[in-house]
């Protein structure tokens, strides 16, 4: 065998090494999560929120109703934006500077690490707007997170308004139809996938955010609430549950397995984490069933 | 100026609307840190950044330890996961069989699928105790001559290593996926051209590939990075809150993010403590905002 040949085989190697690692880095980390997540997993401790179990720990209904309140609200937020944003850039905006640092700006905003964010919220959504808000609060986490997922879904939908042939619209001009009804009838429809992904990806991101969530929804060991109180220093006087009531998260409650260790069972937390994962995989596995009938029939 | 004026005028400005309106909420965003974070500007100066004192009490406010303890950490975490990541990239767009590939894909974009906080706890709970008792001993025994491997706490697993390890696995995904699209991009008649000059195919990889796919791994790597030193949740569970400069790898240090997020909530309602935490924010975005232009200029988009 020559050197070169050796070399190769070298390499070949290295890399088949490389991706070996990768795999058994995550079998390793989802095999020992759903492992250490046993002791604690029942249904009990899935449909029980927490304020039902004496002491701390014991149940996460409360976190997983949080959870999918503050993710589809904030994706129901962000989608319109994101969209009609996306659209503009792509078929009204002339192409320039202008369009350029737009881009860049979405770019900065996509990449801001969740903390600034967080603290952003905690003051201004927190704290300066307390009477709308009510502090500590869904509606608080909500509008962060919209913030959050705002570039990943604007992304997502400029990627899918890319993929339409140019064919199709030129077909639809050279009918007389005007820019808007090109854009409702030809460009939108045939992007439709890629938004909804986008829409899954946003939904999947705000999900799994732990720390602008803390800072901005809090903690609750009650499922929400829906009702509404009179309550002074709140805009019209009164306190609408559960947008202004505290929200609970199922990253918090992981988060929580290492803040109070010695109250809350570890196990407790990687259940947790066992059930977020489970959700977020839900989510994306009923995504692509959806878009593949929809393909078919 | 008849109806269809106004049917086709309508929809473009709801699309502006929406477009103005993101622009605000970003702007104001920036803004709002930037403001915010002004006073301890005013007060400390440079000596914001250069400084190694933090004290409340005092109101000295330096931030050079934590700056410093984000970069070893980011640095160490590049040191692991980009050799392992630019490989994998390496074998799914050239060595594996395409069935292998199409299995492999997913199952790498389902490690982005799992929260920060997860790993954080799985590193704490799982990955600190093999630190403590194998890791750490190991590698101060083998190489503790070298400062850079001495081990100054024993009885602990946390420390820059563990945090990187962690955090090394949560950017895999994101360098892998991004450097694999540069190198399919790469068009198929440079490596016919190469493999047509006699070259093995080590050789087309090597000197064809990786440099015609260069600009992406590298923007790839950056945002690793980027996504590296924005953890919060991880690396307050995994790094060990220490406020010093960490002395080697398997010391302990204290990250920009978890020194916010420690202790955000016990002073956000004073104003000169707040202003000095929303500092620390303020550089960190400016690091951020310059790796972003530095990752749009080599070419790649988040």
């Amino acid at each position: 065998m020559n050197k070169r040949t050796l070399e190769g085989h070298t390499f070949k190697a290295i890399s088949y090494l490389a991706a070996a690692i990768t795999l058994l880095a995550l079998i390793g980390i989802l095999g020992r999560i759903t492992l250490e997540a046993l002791p604690s997993l029942s249904l009990y401790f899935i449909i029980t929120p927490e304020s039902k179990v004496p002491g701390l720990g014991g149940g996460i209904a409360n976190a997983i109703a949080g959870t999918l309140l503050l993710s589809l609200l904030s994706t129901a937020l962000a989608t319109p934006l994101a969209v009609g944003t996306a659209i503009y850039l792509k078929r009204y905006a002339k192409p320039g500077t202008l369009v350029r640092t737009f881009g860049f700006l979405l770019d900065v905003l996509a990449g801001t690490p969740s903390i600034v964010l967080g603290i952003f919220g905690l003051l201004f959504l927190v704290y300066y707007l307390k009477f709308v808000t009510g502090g500590f609060s869904l509606i608080a986490g909500t509008i962060a997170l919209t913030i959050l997922i705002l570039p990943v879904i604007e992304r997502a939908a400029e990627g899918a308004i890319d993929t339409v042939p140019a064919e199709l619209e030129e077909a639809s001009y050279a009918l007389g139809a005007t820019k808007w009804g090109t854009v409702r009838r030809i460009t939108l429809p045939f992007a439709l996938t890629g938004i909804l992904t986008g829409m899954v990806l946003g939904i999947g991101r705000a999900a799994e955010e732990s720390a602008v969530v803390i800072l901005t929804a809090g903690y609750t060991q009650f499922l929400p609430e829906f009702k509404v109180l009179p309550r002074e220093g709140f805009l019209f006087g009164m306190k609408i549950y559960p947008f202004q009531d505290l929200a609970a998260a199922l990253p918090i409650t992981v988060y929580r397995s290492f803040e109070f260790p010695h109250l809350i069972p570890a196990s407790n937390g990687f259940a947790a984490a066992f059930v977020l994962i489970v959700v977020v995989m839900l989510i994306n596995a009923a995504t692509r069933m959806l878009l593949w009938r929809s393909r078919i029939g | 100026m008849g109806p269809n004026y106004f049917r086709s005028k309508t929809p473009h400005l709801l699309l502006l609307t929406c477009v103005l309106t993101t622009a605000a909420i970003t702007l104001f965003f920036i803004a709002f840190i930037f403001k915010t974070a002004l006073p301890v500007f005013e007060s400390e100066g440079i000596g914001f950044i250069t400084g190694t004192k933090w004290s409340y009490s005092e109101q000295v406010y330096g931030i050079r330890i934590f700056i410093i303890g984000t970069l070893v950490m980011t640095g160490v975490t590049l040191f692991l996961a980009v050799p392992v990541s630019v490989f994998t990239a390496i074998f799914l767009s050239e060595f594996a069989p395409v069935r292998v590939a199409k299995i492999m894909r997913p199952m790498v974009e389902l490690l982005v699928g799992i929260p920060s906080v997860v790993y954080g706890i799985f590193g704490l709970f799982v990955l600190e105790n093999i630190f403590q008792d194998k890791i750490d001993p190991f590698l101060s025994g083998t190489l503790g001559f070298i400062p850079f491997f001495h081990d100054p706490s024993p009885n602990s697993g946390s420390g820059v290593l563990l945090a990187s390890t962690i955090l090394a696995v949560m950017i895999l995904p994101t360098i892998i996926a991004l450097s694999e699209d540069a190198m399919r991009a790469v068009p198929f008649e440079y490596r016919e051209a190469s493999f047509a000059l006699g070259a093995t195919h080590w050789e087309t990889i090597r000197k064809v590939v990786l440099p015609t796919a260069s600009g992406g791994i590298l923007a790839a790597t950056v945002l690793g990075m980027m996504r590296a030193m924005g953890e919060t949740m991880a690396i307050v569970m995994l790094l060990g809150n220490c406020a010093h400069i960490p002395s080697s790898v398997l010391d302990t240090g204290y990250a920009m993010t978890s020194k916010i997020l420690n202790d955000i909530g016990y002073y956000c309602a004073m104003d000169e403590p707040r202003s000095a935490l929303f500092g620390i924010a303020a550089v960190l975005f400016a690091m951020e905002i310059i790796f972003v232009a530095v990752a749009r200029k080599i070419g790649g988009r988040l």
